[in-house]
């Protein structure tokens, strides 16, 4: 692996001189390509008083492809798939290098505020939301209070 | 203002935009790597990041994109506003990084000389750091090397004054003493002649006295005659006239026959000197010498004995002349290219590349940036080479300080930097002080003062470690305060520093300017020049010798005082013509002490030469007069010769003095007399021809005196240099060789086996030669010369060579030109028999040696190989002769026939034959009439090596040597003595064997007792030496079985054994030991104690996997069965390795597990191949002879044959361990008897292992299980 860009650096650095709220991104103590992240449920979203940890990982080309993201912690979403995988656009070919990781995860962030089912990643999450929205945001709220709430 | 800086911001590398390229969306973006990395080349477009807009590549690629020049305006303006600095990178354009050939601002890297990007830089720049620290700490650990340097200085300092003082007081008392005996002496003298000059001074008066009177008294007797008695006037009575008559008769009687003394008064008295008095003269100028050290070894020494940790290290020569001189090159040199940065400076970039943007004046001048390209190209290769060619001067420093000087690179620092030469340095290494590279001082200074900013605690590491590797050199500039952070401070910082480093360079140039004075004065700048003033910087002031006219030419007792060092060969020529310059130099340097003390030592060397040039009929000093001529005082120290010759004389000639103090005087004139004749160029050999002549008139007045001088002449020039001690002892020795040429002319009809003889004696006189002074290499040809070219060539004095090797040669092929009596000398006493003299000679001469070296008497092959440092020459020269005798066996075997196959035998079996008297030789003597077995006998003990010489002293007849030799104790002669008259004995005695006659040992710890031994041999007078394996010990009993003494113990140190396995002992009753377990070979001392080891662990040549059985033979080979490696090693009796044969397998030649192995007198090598149940028997060459056995427990059958021994007949016995029996061969292998079974009781074995035979044919067997030693 050799040395990290000049860009990363940039990044982590501002990202922890200037943090989002609501979010938090640590790189990780052996590999700096790789951040702890944690997402504060959005207000007024079934997902609110959640916290979700995510995992980051910046590619060898980054910023010339997107950053891998995925969420660690349980999470019902039509976009976001048991395993954590995020269907965002900018993650995959909507990806710009003018992008960053906070620009990524105020995405994801906002992806948790306006869930899409018309592009799901989740199927059954994502009928179930188109279905039965009621259903479906008392579910993620139980996930979130299940899984994405502290003690 | 942010948010001015983030619009200027690349959105894609989040940093302040380089080049930006605007795309026809209006984004900009860095053209590298932003831009580029957004290229689509499949699609050849371009989607801007922020709009996501598509574009199509220009033809060009994305530098066709405009420049957003707006953009780079702000930039710039922004730069402005701000003040801060302007990107290194701009401008530049990206290239691919050499090392990880990413696309990036390369800037060139120093250390691989590759332009690579920052990244891979700051990682080169840590190992730079790494190495740097790593390097530091060789540095460190070795520094105390240099320290105790220094501690070994200053004792030597002391001890070099308690040295000189004493000597000096030495030379004082002395003088005091001469000067007084030659007072007492002169005043006796004076006295006697005083009177006896007044008493035949009185005497003679008397004598004038009466001698008047009788005079007056008969003239005027005449008178009265005549007026009187001629005329009848008065009257005479006739008695009156008788009387006068008888008067008158008795006056003529008286006059006639009156004879008063009236010798030649003039030479009355005379003064006779005990001695010629310029020989006196001589030997009083001459009454001392200092020997004085050669002053390089130490120093050569000490440099090789450190482990060099890393080359630079090991470049910075220890051997400090070497260094200064190096550095005297560097300062003469007028590139100045002091530094060992190689004329660059320190830090300083190779090549600048930043010319635009420099704020400071680095715009350096092209021809300085050239020089520095070439000099980076030559640090390459010296780099890699490590010996650059450099083009300018010292490619040694250059290529050493090429890596200090890369990491220093580190601070990349555009402002020039004051000139290195400045910097204070080790005035032995040319070392830097890198405290005092202003450079240095600045980094520091300036990290410094960031840190002070910025708040921050840690020091900068970076510049730490680069100092440190350059402390090599204790100086004497005191660390810097470096903690102050405002200008001030800093600028007189600076300014200290400069003051401090210009005061150590006032130091440098003071010193330079004195040498540069004094090479002036002495006109001369020649290397030698240098040499002899480099070691200024020194503690110990050698060019601070000067003379003070005063005391000078007076004297003429010479004074010779321990020098500091002799290190200047020139000042033992030191022209009187330099006094004058060298006095100024006396002010400036130097502890008066020593200044005196070369004061005196000039002083000496010149009231010498004008001593000697002034008496030129001093017999003595031709020489150095000579030499004194021959380098006139404006050339001495142009002269490499002058400065060789004039090094080495005052020791050699110290030598001669001793040896003239040993020896008695009256060879002396002569000798001298010689000398003066002589051409010889130095003093030494004159010395040597002193000796010589000393050796010679000794010998003659034994002898005849037969030697001419010319005979030594000739051989003179050659010789080479040589301790007057060790010539001394030849002196004697040749006088008794003399002796038994005068017996050898007796012997008279051996004609025909005398070729090979001579050949054997000369080999071995070679061989002896090389034993005989083990410690230098030189010496032994000395001794050999000395011996050959006073004695050795006068029998054969028409050969003009003065090697031995050569001689010996010649001598060979003359001699086997001449096997008869032909005339190849002009020596007529020696005609009769001038081989078998010859050889005597050559063989009492061996003889004489070893008395000298005080062993007891062997053979002298086996003394002579048994020394402990053979000569490469002499090894390589044996090995040759062993090497040109394959058919030796084949000789032997056929020697049987006769005496007179003699001649064509080669010279070695010769010798075997001779020195173990195998059967052929007592047919011989059977066949023989007597007179011709006397005499055979006699060259047989004179090839035996003289064990008769110990009680003789004398040797006059041939009649004497039988006595003698009967006599003589050891028991190789007793044993043949023995063997002669019972031809037979070993068979019968064999065919005997069943009985015991005892045993020894039984299981136990304590002396006399076994763990299972396994090796056993028989040393010097039957002793019984047994390897007690278990026991880790030797125990060595008498040959009744009374133990003696028993040493070793387990360990793997010095003297101690691990299981040891096979015991031999050599000639000189040396043990070795084959060290099983620690897998090495041991040599003691007869008494025990540790020689030497040699051999590890491992397969390769030298090395042992379980050493076994190990035996010598009669040259002192040492075989040793290396059991696990399936083959045999053979190596010098020094543990230098020979040879080796066998492999692993089972055929003829291949061996399994050899255990066992002995060298019978024929060389034959007899291995017991231990699981191919076998004995095989090679040659001395590895080749085989012959194999027999196979396994069973038939006769001549074998079950694991384990210990060999051969007698001196040739009978080979096996111990059949499987079959517990031990087997007899005849000497051709068949089988002759076999006895022994499986118990415990007398003469029963279990697990047989090493077998010896004693020299009275007793079996000696190691009975392994039983833990006991059976004697049969």
């Amino acid at each position: 692996m050799s040395v990290l860009p000049r860009r990363i650096l940039k990044e982590t650095q501002r990202l922890m001189q200037e943090p989002v709220p609501g979010i938090s991104a640590k790189p990780d103590e052996g590999n700096a390509r790789y951040f702890h992240v944690k997402v504060t449920g959005p207000e007024d979203s079934p997902f609110e008083g959640g916290l979700f940890k995510l995992e980051l990982f910046l590619p060898e080309d980054y910023p010339m492809s997107a950053p891998k993201v995925r969420f660690i912690t349980k999470i019902y979403h039509p976009n976001i798939d048991r395993l954590g995988r995020i269907c965002l656009d900018i993650l995959k070919d909507k990806w710009s290098p003018a992008l960053q990781i906070r620009t990524v995860l105020l995405s994801i962030q906002a992806l948790l505020s306006a869930p899409n089912p018309d592009d799901p990643l989740a199927n059954d999450v994502a009928e179930l939301w188109k279905v039965n929205e009621i259903e479906a945001i008392r579910n993620a709220k139980e996930w979130t209070r299940m899984y994405a709430t502290e003690n | 203002m942010e948010q001015f800086e983030q619009l200027l911001t690349c959105a894609i590398c989040l940093d302040r935009y380089r080049n930006p390229k605007l795309l026809p969306c209006q984004h900009s973006f860095c053209m590298e790597p932003c831009m580029d990395g957004l290229v689509d080349y499949v699609r050849r477009q371009v989607k801007c990041p922020e709009c996501r807009a598509e574009h199509r590549i220009p033809y060009n690629g994305v530098q066709g994109y405009p420049t957003n020049v707006t953009l780079q305006r702000f930039l710039e303006l922004h730069i402005e506003i701000t003040g801060e600095l302007p990107d290194p990178t701009s401008g530049q354009t990206m290239k691919r990084c050499g090392v990880c050939s990413e696309k990036a601002y390369v800037t060139s890297c120093v250390h691989c000389e590759k332009d690579v990007c920052s990244d891979c830089k700051s990682a080169h720049m840590d190992i730079l750091r790494r190495e740097i620290s790593r390097i530091n700490n060789q540095v460190r650990r070795a520094l105390h090397r240099l320290s105790d340097m220094l501690a070994g200085v200053e004792k030597n300092m002391l001890t070099l004054q308690n040295n000189c003082t004493s000597v000096s007081e030495e030379v004082d008392e002395i003088y005091r003493r001469l000067t007084k005996s030659l007072k007492d002496r002169t005043d006796h003298l004076r006295g006697e002649i005083d009177r006896y000059l007044t008493t035949e001074l009185k005497n003679l008066c008397n004598l004038k006295e009466n001698l008047e009177i009788e005079i007056s008294n008969i003239q005027s007797n005449c008178d009265l005659a005549d007026k009187h008695m001629q005329t009848d006037d008065v009257e005479w009575e006739d008695s009156e006239l008788m009387d006068a008559k008888e008067i008158f008769l008795k006056t003529v009687e008286f006059i006639r026959n009156f004879e008063t003394e009236i010798g030649d008064y003039s030479r009355r008295a005379k003064f006779i000197m005990a001695h010629d008095p310029n020989q006196l003269v001589n030997h009083v100028s001459n009454y001392g010498e200092l020997t004085i050290q050669a002053p390089h070894q130490p120093f050569t020494a000490s440099s090789n004995s450190l482990q060099a940790p890393s080359p630079g290290l090991m470049r910075s020569k220890s051997d400090h002349r070497l260094a200064s001189q190096y550095r005297q090159e560097e300062n003469s040199d007028i590139s100045g290219r002091v530094s060992p940065l190689g004329g660059r400076k320190f830090g300083e970039r190779y090549q600048s590349r930043y010319s635009r943007g420099d704020r400071n004046d680095y715009d350096v001048d092209s021809t300085h940036d050239s020089e520095n390209r070439s000099s980076a190209r030559s640090r390459i290769r010296s780099r890699l080479g490590r010996h650059g060619l450099n083009e300018n001067t010292d490619s040694d420093t250059d290529s050493r300080s090429v890596r200090f000087a890369e990491t220093n690179t580190v601070h990349r620092e555009r402002e020039k930097v004051l000139d290195t030469e400045d910097v204070a340095k080790g005035p032995l290494s040319g070392i830097t002080r890198l405290y005092d590279s202003p450079r240095v001082m600045k980094r520091l200074i300036e990290s410094e003062n960031k840190d002070k900013k910025v708040d921050v605690a840690p020091k900068p590491q970076a510049p730490q470690p680069v100092q440190q590797p350059k402390r090599i050199t204790p100086q004497q500039t005191p660390q810097r305060q470096l903690s102050e952070d405002d200008e001030i401070a800093r600028i007189k910082r600076q300014n200290k520093t400069a003051s401090t480093s210009s005061d150590t360079e006032r130091r440098d140039r003071v010193s330079s300017i004195k040498r540069e004075d004094s090479r002036d004065s002495n006109k001369s700048n020649t290397p030698l020049d240098n040499s002899r003033k480099t070691p200024v910087p020194e503690p110990l002031p050698v060019d601070t010798l000067e003379t003070t006219e005063s005391e000078s030419e007076e004297d003429s007792v010479e004074v010779p005082v321990a020098e500091p060092r002799k290190a200047t060969p020139a000042r033992t020529t030191f022209p009187p013509s330099t006094s004058s310059t060298t006095d100024s130099r006396r002010s400036s340097t130097a502890s008066d002490k020593l200044a005196s003390k070369g004061n005196a030592r000039l002083k000496s060397t010149r009231s010498e030469s004008i001593e000697s040039s002034g008496s030129s009929e001093t017999p003595g000093t031709p020489v150095r007069r000579n030499a004194a001529s021959a380098y006139p005082p404006e050339e001495v120290k142009q002269s490499p010769v002058s400065s060789s010759s004039g090094s080495t004389t005052p020791r050699a000639r110290f030598s001669s003095v001793s040896s003239k103090r040993d020896s008695a005087t009256p060879t002396n004139s002569r000798s001298y007399s010689v000398t003066g004749n002589s051409e010889g160029p130095s003093k030494k050999e004159e010395i040597e021809d002193e000796e010589e002549e000393e050796e010679e008139t000794e010998t003659s007045s034994e002898s005849s005196d037969e030697e001419s001088d010319e005979d030594s002449d000739d051989a003179k020039p050659k010789i080479p240099a040589s301790k007057g001690m060790e010539k001394t002892d030849i002196g004697p020795l040749l006088a008794r060789s003399a002796q038994a040429r005068d017996n050898g002319s007796g012997g008279s009809n051996n004609s025909s086996r005398r070729p090979s003889q001579d050949e054997s004696y000369t080999r071995s006189r070679y061989g002896t030669n090389g034993y005989k002074s083990p410690s230098s290499y030189q010496s032994p040809r000395e001794s050999d010369t000395a011996a050959s070219g006073s004695k050795y060539q006068n029998n054969s004095r028409t050969e003009p060579a003065p090697r031995f090797t050569s001689r010996f040669l010649k001598n060979k092929s003359i001699q086997e030109e001449n096997p008869s009596k032909s005339s190849y000398s002009s020596d007529n006493k020696y005609t009769s028999d001038k081989g078998l003299s010859r050889s005597r000679t050559s063989a009492n001469l061996e003889e004489d040696l070893q008395d000298d070296t005080n062993t007891s008497s062997y053979s002298p092959y086996s003394k002579t190989h048994y020394g402990s440092d053979l000569s490469r020459s002499r090894s390589s020269h044996t090995l040759k002769s062993r090497e040109t005798s394959p058919d030796r066996p084949v000789t032997n075997s056929s020697a049987g026939t006769g005496e007179k196959d003699g001649a064509a035998l080669s010279s070695w079996a010769r010798y075997l034959k001779n020195k173990y008297g195998n059967r052929s030789k007592e047919n011989a003597a059977k066949d023989n009439a007597t007179a011709a077995s006397a005499s055979s006998s006699s060259t047989r003990r004179l090839s035996l090596g003289l064990p008769l010489r110990s009680n003789s002293t004398v040797v006059d007849s041939s009649d004497d040597d039988q006595k003698n030799m009967h006599s003589s104790p050891t028991s190789h002669t007793i044993i043949e003595a023995g063997m002669q008259g019972v031809g037979s004995t070993p068979r019968v005695q064999y065919l005997q064997k069943r009985q015991l006659l005892f045993k020894i040992g039984g299981r136990g710890s304590e002396p006399g007792y076994f763990t299972w031994p396994r090796g056993v041999a028989v040393g010097p007078d039957n002793l019984i030496v047994v390897a007690d394996s278990s026991n880790h010990r030797i125990q060595v009993f008498d040959n009744c079985g009374r133990i003696l003494k028993d040493f070793g113990s387990y360990g793997n140190s010095e003297g101690e054994f691990d299981c040891l396995a096979g015991v031999a002992v050599n000639r000189i009753g040396q043990y070795i030991i084959a060290d099983r377990y620690n897998h090495r070979i041991q040599v003691l001392d007869p008494s025990g104690r540790f020689l030497r080891s040699f051999g590890s662990q491992g397969s390769s040549d030298g090395r042992f996997n379980y050493p076994w059985g190990i035996t010598t033979d009669a040259l002192g080979f040492i075989y040793v069965c290396d059991k696990e490696n399936h083959r045999i090693q053979v190596f010098q009796s020094d543990g230098t390795f020979v040879g080796k044969f066998g492999s692993h397998g089972n055929k003829i030649g291949q061996l399994e597990h050899p255990h066992y192995i002995a060298v019978s007198n024929t060389n034959r090598v007899i291995v017991s191949d231990c699981n191919n149940h076998r004995i095989q028997i090679f040659d001395v060459n590895g080749r085989v002879i012959s194999s027999f056995g196979s396994e069973g427990s038939e006769n001549g059958q074998f079950k694991f044959p384990k210990g060999v021994a051969v007698d001196d007949q040739g009978y080979i016995l096996v111990a059949d361990s499987g079959n517990n029996r031990i087997q007899i061969f005849h000497p051709d292998s068949t089988f002759l008897r076999a006895f022994g079974c499986w118990g415990s009781g007398d003469g029963e074995f279990k697990g047989l292992e090493g077998i010896a035979v004693m020299s009275n044919g007793n079996i000696l067997v190691c009975d392994r299980e039983n833990h006991r030693v059976q004697v049969f």
